[in-house]
């Protein structure tokens, strides 16, 4: 009881434990701050990731499989499979329009399945706007020009089925979705949006040729690919043009400066990965031989006789909400083995088959998010430390000022323990004012850290995310209330334990001696 | 801390029957370092209910010492062997040989303390000063005895002439004041046994003459038992009984 009055007292008179007090409401404003704005960052870079994956990948490089129309039938069937994706994955060199060559990761997909699967075409680019992105303040956005209304609303119908209509009134022609960092004629502007311009080509003679091409409008690039023969070798390369449909964000840079997304069937044509040409009864694809030329072990040539089905080099799969990681991973490996049963010798073996959830194709980005949460614990651990320490003295401080009352207190029949008790009744409401004050300062500037970062941009012109710069639009503005409530109770322990020591010391004190002093 | 018990000696003299207060043999030993500072050799002491006791010994003779011991705020030094063991008794409980949750319990109810120096919380007003023992008291029961305790405190203050000052802080009363209001707290507990230390000794003659005189007028109405130690002559003539203190020892008179 005399605890409780002698907090209050202190806590509304006493100057230097108010420091101490601030000292631990910073400490929670900036550890939760910084954990709130990194793990929001790499959360929505994971998040991107899982655009262009889906949730579980089944992958036979390079020749890729047959029979995948089966497996994604079986899969879908999986009660905790919504979709599933036929993929080919290749590397590719493509030309511009301005003649630079890019290397670049081409993907064949089928637009309707692979949208059930990540939702792509949320992230086409090439769309109308109605109200401009939330960092577009002053509405620059060219997607919200209303003459660009219905060129834009062709150019994303053209993304959603990866088709371009031909300008002389042929038939749609099977188009590409390049990611929007590839081609560099999108400019990112500080409102974070992109302005497209046109490429310009130079010519040997020192002309300069503007091309005055937008590239989902007109643009074509031309991509030149190795197809692996149905024999298993490498043959000649292939080159082809494609017109572009439309541009996409992933979110992920090295993704969006990188990757092409093209119609499945026209780059399993290219890639000779069709059904057609005929192969042996019985033989495997998936044989190898020594090639005494090269002293490697290559795939077995096929003797070709019968019909060879069409392949792919993945399936995507994307879980129902709410499953996790490992669970979809067993359903997808479950499937699988029950699909290679059905194609003995035919299909790649359950045991050899690579089946990875999204977590372990981006594991360099799962990899940061662990490191970054140790890190942040790392730092909070120092910082908390320091707090500690200056409980500690400031209390040592103060139990040094009190001793008489100390010793007053005894003589009227305080318990050792209950001397003790005000130390760690005061310290405790200490860090609870100042890790409550703390949470909710954090909580304030994270939820406004946009507002307060655009603030500081025009008043000192200190711009930290500059949208040109880096590839995130917005900061994450999200305060995780798990990580709040850990930063809350680790204020409140680092007053406890500060205190801890002092009221330990001022519980052995002499009463006699204390009430000598004068 | 009760080592007593490893040498158990017969006391030289028993309590007196019909003492509220027996000291026995009490000795006290301060070590500076790897000096020991021996202050009580040997102090016999009754203070029989009701009465009052004053002990009269120069500055440093070892008063507050005894007071303290009595008062279960410091142990006698452990018996040595072939001497007898120090006793202090209190209502027929040995004090010197009790526990220290039992010390805690001796202080907060049976004895009440006042010192030269008040001594009083400065963070607490007056009121909330006197309430503190009972706080101290009562511990979470605090809750129940609040308004009972409150109201004995504004009792206690009135009776002091204080009644109107209850708001205020203790630096801003005069030294009497403050001395008064340390009265009420020794008293908020009823205790039987008020010790005071030099109670007047930061007063000047007038402010400490009227203290004086609320302890006798206590002592009167409630029959309250009282040991006051000074080393002022004067003010021991105001007891019922004045014991010199001299050389470690209770100087025969
Ligand atoms: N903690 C201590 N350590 C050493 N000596 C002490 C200690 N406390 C008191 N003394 C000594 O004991 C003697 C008696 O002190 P005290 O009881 O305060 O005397 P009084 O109250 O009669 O003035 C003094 O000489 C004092 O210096
Ligand atoms: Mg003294």
């Amino acid at each position: 009881m005399y605890q409780a009055l002698l907090t209050r007292k202190y806590l509304t008179s006493k100057l230097m434990p108010l420091l101490a007090m601030i000292a631990v409401m910073l400490s929670v404003v900036t550890v939760l701050v910084t954990w709130s704005v990194m793990g929001g960052f790499l959360r929505s870079l994971l998040d991107s990731g899982r655009v262009l994956v889906g949730d579980v990948a089944i992958t036979w490089p390079a020749t890729g499989f047959a029979h995948y129309d089966d497996l994604i039938e079986m899969l879908e069937d999986d009660g905790l499979v919504v979709a599933s994706s036929p993929v080919i994955e290749a590397f590719a060199m493509i030309q511009l329009p301005d003649d630079r060559t890019e290397a670049i990761y081409v993907k064949g997909v089928d637009p309707a399945s692979f949208d059930r699967v990540t939702g792509f075409i949320d992230h086409l680019w090439w769309k109308p706007l109605d109200t401009p992105t939330r960092r577009d303040k002053d509405a620059i956005d060219w997607r919200l020009l209303p003459g660009n209304r219905d060129d834009l609303a062709r150019i994303f119908e053209n993304g959603t089925t990866m088709t371009r209509p031909d300008p002389d009134g042929g038939p749609d022609e099977p188009a590409a979705l390049l990611g929007i960092e590839v081609t560099d004629y999108n400019q990112r502007n500080s409102a974070g949006v992109y302005e497209p311009y046109s490429p310009a080509k130079a010519h040997p003679d020192g002309t300069i040729e503007d091309q005055n091409t937008f590239m989902p409008r007109s643009g074509r690039v031309t991509l030149t690919v190795l197809p692996i023969a149905k024999g298993g070798r490498l043959t000649e390369p292939v080159t082809r043009s494609i017109a572009i449909a439309n541009e996409f964000q992933s979110g992920i840079f090295e993704a969006d400066s990188k990757t092409m997304l093209v119609p499945l069937t026209w780059l399993q044509d290219m890639l000779d990965m069709d059904e057609g040409g005929t192969v042996a009864e019985g033989s495997n694809l998936l044989d190898l031989v020594f090639d005494p030329e090269t002293g490697e072990f290559v795939p077995a040539p096929i003797v070709t006789t019968g019909a060879a089905p069409a392949r792919v080099t993945t399936v995507l799969v994307r879980a129902q909400e709410g499953v996790t990681p490992d669970e979809i991973k067993a359903a997808c490996e479950r499937v699988y083995r029950e699909f290679a049963g059905k194609y003995p010798g035919q299909v790649p073996r359950p045991e050899s088959i690579q089946i990875q959830t999204w977590e372990d194709l981006n594991a360099t980005l799962v990899g940061a998010v662990k490191k970054e949460t140790g890190l942040v614990l790392f730092i909070f651990g120092i910082v908390c430390f320091t707090s500690v320490f200056l409980v500690l003295a400031i209390f040592w401080a103060m139990i040094n000022e009190k001793t008489r009352d100390i010793g007053v207190l005894r003589a009227l029949g305080a318990s050792t323990n209950g001397v003790a008790a005000i130390w760690l009744s005061y310290g405790f409401m200490l860090g609870l004012v100042g890790s409550t004050l703390g949470v909710i300062a954090a909580t304030l500037i994270v939820v406004n850290i946009n507002p307060i970062h655009e603030w500081l941009g025009e008043t000192f012109g200190l711009v930290v995310w500059d949208p040109r710069v880096y590839y995130f639009v917005e900061i994450p503005s999200e305060i995780v209330p798990f990580n709040a409530l850990i930063v809350f109770a680790a204020g409140i322990l680092t007053c406890l334990l500060g205190a801890a020591i002092p009221a330990f010391r001022s519980a052995r004190m002499d009463p006699v001696k204390s009430l000598r002093f004068e | 801390m009760t080592a007593t018990t490893t040498h158990p000696e017969a006391p030289a003299s028993p309590p007196t029957h019909g003492s509220i207060l027996s000291v026995r043999d009490l000795r006290k030993t301060y070590k500076l370092g790897r000096v020991k500072v021996p202050v009580l050799h040997g102090v016999s002491l009754d203070v029989a209910p009701g009465e009052s006791v004053a002990i009269l010994g120069a500055s440093g003779s070892g008063k507050s010492t005894l007071l303290h011991l009595a008062g279960g705020l410091d142990r006698p030094d452990k018996a040595r062997k072939g001497a007898p063991r120090a006793q202090i008794t209190f209502d027929g409980r040995d004090i010197a040989r009790a526990g220290r949750g039992e010390l805690d319990r001796y202080r907060a109810r049976d004895v009440g303390f006042v010192f030269q120096f008040y001594h009083l919380l400065p963070e607490l007003s007056v009121l909330q000063n006197v309430t503190v023992g009972a706080m101290i008291r009562y511990g979470l029961g605090y809750a129940r005895s609040r308004g009972e305790s409150v109201a004995h405190a504004r009792e206690l203050l009135d009776a002091f002439g204080l009644g109107h000052r209850l708001r205020h802080r203790p630096k801003e009363l005069s030294g009497g004041e403050r001395q008064r209001v340390a009265i009420a707290r020794a008293l908020i507990n009823r205790p039987r046994l008020l010790l005071a230390d030099e109670p007047t000794g930061n007063l000047d003659a007038e402010t400490g003459a009227q203290i004086l005189d609320v302890l006798a007028d206590l002592r009167e109405k409630f029959g309250l038992t009282m040991l006051m130690v000074t080393h002022d002559a004067n003010v021991a003539q105001r007891a019922d009984r004045v014991v010199r203190l001299g050389d470690g020892l209770i100087q025969q008179d």
